[in-house]
């Protein structure tokens, strides 16, 4: 049986919350701040909005150097919410390889991380050992001609070792 | 100025059609609109810009020595604009070169 794995993405501390976090059962976590008009603009966590972009950008960086297959995607491998991140999904199950990935839907600012990190502009996107792969269609693609089982075998041999 | 008030007042498909057969020179062109495959999905909640979605099978001399996910940068910098303004996805089905084509069809 395919096992997904969630668990070793262990994000910076303070973070989990602002990730948009995938988690096994579809639990959802706010990745907003809400908003108070009575706030002043003196407390709205400007500051912290600039921080946690540049966390965002490092938490890909970790996330496609500690992932072997690593997914961006709508919605979670359970529960794609886009028929293209459920065929990605999909194609991907067929290499009963560990997946990792994270819902962009809950969380609009690592969305915009990862877009601007792989200089793409739609989802799901793939990254296999830490190098983008492409979206649906090329995942699809790659498994249609046999390149996908190349990028991906060693992937699978070390998990049978385990 | 004079051209882009012509392309706005074409449908999505046609700027599509424009762009790519400028910035691609592409031999081979299909666009198909899959939008209403994917209205109402949880993404499309909101967006009232009504072509959405394509399917796109493309040959062009460009593509040539380009690996695929490279290919497909080509076809997303050609439309950046188309998505910002709505384009939600494109499935590019296939994305040739015309020597390519001719070699599948021996």
């Amino acid at each position: 049986m395919l096992n997904d794995h969630f668990s070793g993405l262990a994000l910076p501390k303070g973070l989990v919350q602002a990730t948009g976090w995938v988690h096994p059962t579809g639990t959802r976590h706010l990745s907003t701040v809400p908003s108070d008009p009575d706030t002043h603009e003196d407390f709205h966590p400007s500051n912290k909005t600039e921080n946690s972009n540049a966390s965002l950008k490092d938490i890909v960086e970790q996330d496609v150097r500690d992932n072997p297959v690593m997914v961006y995607m709508k919605g979670v491998p359970d529960y794609p919410q886009c028929g293209f991140s459920a065929l990605a999904i999909r194609v991907l199950r067929l290499y009963e390889v560990p997946l990792s990935a994270r819902n962009i839907i809950e969380n609009p600012e690592l969305k915009d991380a990862v877009k601007s990190f792989s200089n793409w502009p739609t989802f799901p996107q793939v990254f296999v050992k830490g190098e983008f792969i492409g979206g649906s269609d090329i995942v699809l693609n790659l498994h249609q001609n046999g390149e996908l089982k190349e990028m991906l075998k060693d992937i699978a041999a070390s998990k049978k070792a385990d | 100025m004079g051209s882009r008030a012509a392309t706005a007042i074409m449908s999505r498909a046609q700027r599509i059609q424009t762009k790519l057969q400028s910035a691609l020179q592409t031999t081979v062109l299909e666009i198909e609109d899959v939008s209403h495959q994917h209205a109402g999905h949880a993404a499309m909640r909101g967006n009232t810009a009504g072509e959405t979605h394509f399917n796109l099978k493309i040959v062009s001399p460009k593509f040539d020595g380009l690996s695929l996910v490279n290919r497909h940068r080509l076809v997303y910098d050609a439309l950046a604009e188309e998505l910002q303004s709505g384009l939600h996805a494109l499935s590019i089905m296939a994305a040739k070169t015309p020597v390519e084509l001719s070699a599948t069809k021996k």
